[in-house]
């Protein structure tokens, strides 16, 4: 499909702005026109890109922390869509009895929440993906109960009235009918993962991308920091890209906004099929093994090892157990105050 | 007449209704911990949590507390409001080529988390209230920037032009056909901003501050002390619903006439 040139402009204009805006960062810290210890240049977060890479943690906090946003994400679903469905079709009564409570549940701060998780779930794996699912269920439960409740009633009667019932009117009509909305919820939920999962992160963690810009907030590591920062935002743009094309291939057959809406020409979007679909799903499939082999190791080697998750990792010798029992007495034996006041 | 009366009264149906479940959710609350001996220590029950919070009203603490983190809110708001609106005219208007050249900047800038700010804000700004304010502004800053752009740029040309061959002036045309086009998008930002607002700011107390809600919570939760955790946490839902309420009221008073005009 040839582009038109107003496609081609449209292309030089959004590269050209972003090239202008990273010439900007590179430049503006070099001449000095804003503090390079506050904003080092482009260069050197590349360059803490570099290094993260070449530790091979780079790779890990990120599997990690999608890891965790995906875990959160796929809670909310399993519990946002039935109680959604339950809600907005099967009793719509109860759903309109029950909205304001589930309102006012979704004000709830979620960062008020977080201590209670903590105290419910303790500070492992649980607690975070708990506060992440708390987050982008709301959404999700919103957007199903109203996709639920707008199912074009002809259709439904249509089905009825040619003898669909029970769970095949659930799974031909009901479900596609209220998918668009739905994943719109979703689509909602996940833009607030990454938000709550980065907050989640520095409270208690010992890798992922939130806990690597705090760890280097601590730390001083401002390079560092941005190479974090623009991780995070990555990660949150692929989420949001892999559930758009997603969307895409399951609602082809939904009619794309024309030119006459949009004003210009319609963008040539792929529509991936049912191929797509599968490796999507495959690719998810290997990311949970992946990420939660990851997590497994990870929080396992903080057990066993204290605080290295950097580079390799290994199970402690016999030499090492001892050297850590010999300065565990060295600590007990020393006691400054006892006999500090004294003197000898 | 009929189809509105029949709506009428299934609607105070539903208001009953929602009482019901609210009142059915407080006294499961209050019965749980009380009855089973379920989590106890980390449950305080609604009428616990109420007499907390008199105890905090009677004292004067509270209200103390909530002025504070308001005002926070609302400055940083404010700020965010007078820079983002005008700034959307402008790039939604008249430099439509420079807005498609920064847009991909601005979106990625929007999509940064606040979180992974928050530490260079400190370091530029310190650990005083500049530091919470810029969070706050940089939080409701995107939304209402974006809305405004999208106002502005999705106003139907026929009205602009009709206008125009009517001989009106570019000032009457911005009050009288600009921004009257775009009120509804902006206000939807305002109200996007006004829930972020809030949201980072309880974030914000909770890692850095001295007073304000936020930082009730993390008192209390430092302390153990579940009540007054569970009294915070019902001020800070409590605020929230109202603030978004307020905005539902203020909306339709200012933007009556969209609605009467779609019935």
């Amino acid at each position: 499909m040839a582009r038109t040139p107003d496609a081609i402009t449209d292309r030089i204009l959004r590269w050209s702005g972003v090239a202008v805006f990273l010439l900007l960062w590179e430049t503006a810290p070099r001449a000095g026109w804003v503090d390079p210890y506050f904003a080092p240049p482009f260069s050197a977060v590349l360059g803490a890109f570099g290094r993260l890479a070449a530790e091979g943690t780079l790779a890990s906090h990120l599997l990690i922390s999608a890891w965790r946003g995906l875990s959160g994400l796929a809670v909310a679903v399993a519990v946002g869509v039935p109680a959604g469905f339950l809600l907005g079709r099967h009793s719509p009564r109860a759903g309109e009895a029950l909205e304001p409570l589930l309102r006012l549940l979704s004000q709830v701060n979620p960062f008020t929440l977080l201590p209670l998780f903590l105290l419910f779930f303790g500070i492992g794996e649980t607690a975070k993906i708990a506060v992440i699912g708390w987050v982008s269920l709301w959404p999700i439960l919103f957007y199903t109960v109203t996709g639920a409740r707008t199912v074009d009633p002809l259709l439904v009667k249509t089905a009825r009235s040619l003898g669909v019932n029970g769970g095949g009117l659930c799974r031909t009509v009901l479900l596609p009918g209220a998918l668009p909305t739905l994943f719109t919820g979703v689509r909602i939920g996940a833009g607030l993962v990454f938000f709550m999962l980065v907050a989640a992160e520095m409270l208690g963690a010992n890798a992922g991308v939130g806990w690597l810009v705090h760890n280097s907030a601590m730390n001083f590591q401002i390079p560092r920091l941005y190479a974090g920062a623009v991780a995070i935002v990555f990660l949150g743009y692929a989420l949001n890209r892999g559930l758009l094309t997603l969307e895409q291939a399951l609602f082809a057959w939904r009619e794309a906004p024309s030119e006459a809406v949009t004003g210009r020409a319609a963008r040539h979007v792929l529509r991936p099929g049912k191929g797509g679909a599968a490796l999507a799903a495959a690719l998810l499939i290997l990311l949970f093994v992946a990420g939660g082999w990851e997590v497994r190791r990870v929080n396992l080697a903080a057990v066993s090892g204290g605080h290295s998750h950097h580079g390799k990792h290994s199970l402690p010798t016999p030499e090492r157990i001892e050297e850590e029992k010999q300065l565990e007495q060295d600590l007990n034996g020393w006691e400054p105050f006892t006999d500090g006041g004294k003197g000898k | 007449m009929t189809a509105v009366d029949v709506n009428k009264s299934i609607l105070s149906a539903s208001r009953w209704l929602d009482k019901v479940s609210i009142l059915l959710f407080l006294a499961a609350w209050e019965l749980a911990p009380r009855l089973g001996g379920l989590f106890e220590t980390f449950i305080a029950p609604p009428t616990v949590v109420v007499r907390t919070l008199a105890e905090f009203a009677e004292n004067g603490e509270l209200t103390g507390h909530i002025l504070v983190s308001l005002g926070r809110a609302l400055a940083g708001f404010c700020a965010a409001a007078l820079v983002a609106v005008p700034l959307g005219f402008l790039l939604g208007s008249g430099f439509r080529t420079f807005e498609r050249l920064v847009n991909p900047v601005l979106r990625f800038l929007g999509e940064l988390n606040p979180f992974s700010l928050f530490p260079l804000f400190i370091l530029l700004f310190g650990i005083g209230e500049l530091s919470k304010g810029a969070m706050i502004f940089w939080v409701c800053l995107w939304p209402i920037l974006f809305r405004t752009i999208t106002g502005v740029k999705e106003i139907d040309p026929l009205l602009v032009k009709s206008a125009r061959t009517m001989g009106t002036g570019i000032v009457t045309l911005f009050f009288r056909v600009i921004l009257p086009a775009a009120a509804p998008s902006i206000f939807s930002g305002l109200k996007m901003g006004s829930g972020t607002a809030f949201f980072m700011l309880i974030a914000a107390e909770m890692i850095g501050a001295s007073r304000g809600l936020g930082w009730l919570v993390w008192n209390a939760q430092v302390n153990f002390q579940i009540p007054r955790l569970f009294a915070a946490t019902v001020v800070i839902a409590l605020l929230g619903l109202t603030l978004d309420l307020l905005f539902s009221v203020v909306e339709r008073k200012v933007l009556g006439w969209r609605q009467s005009s779609h019935a």
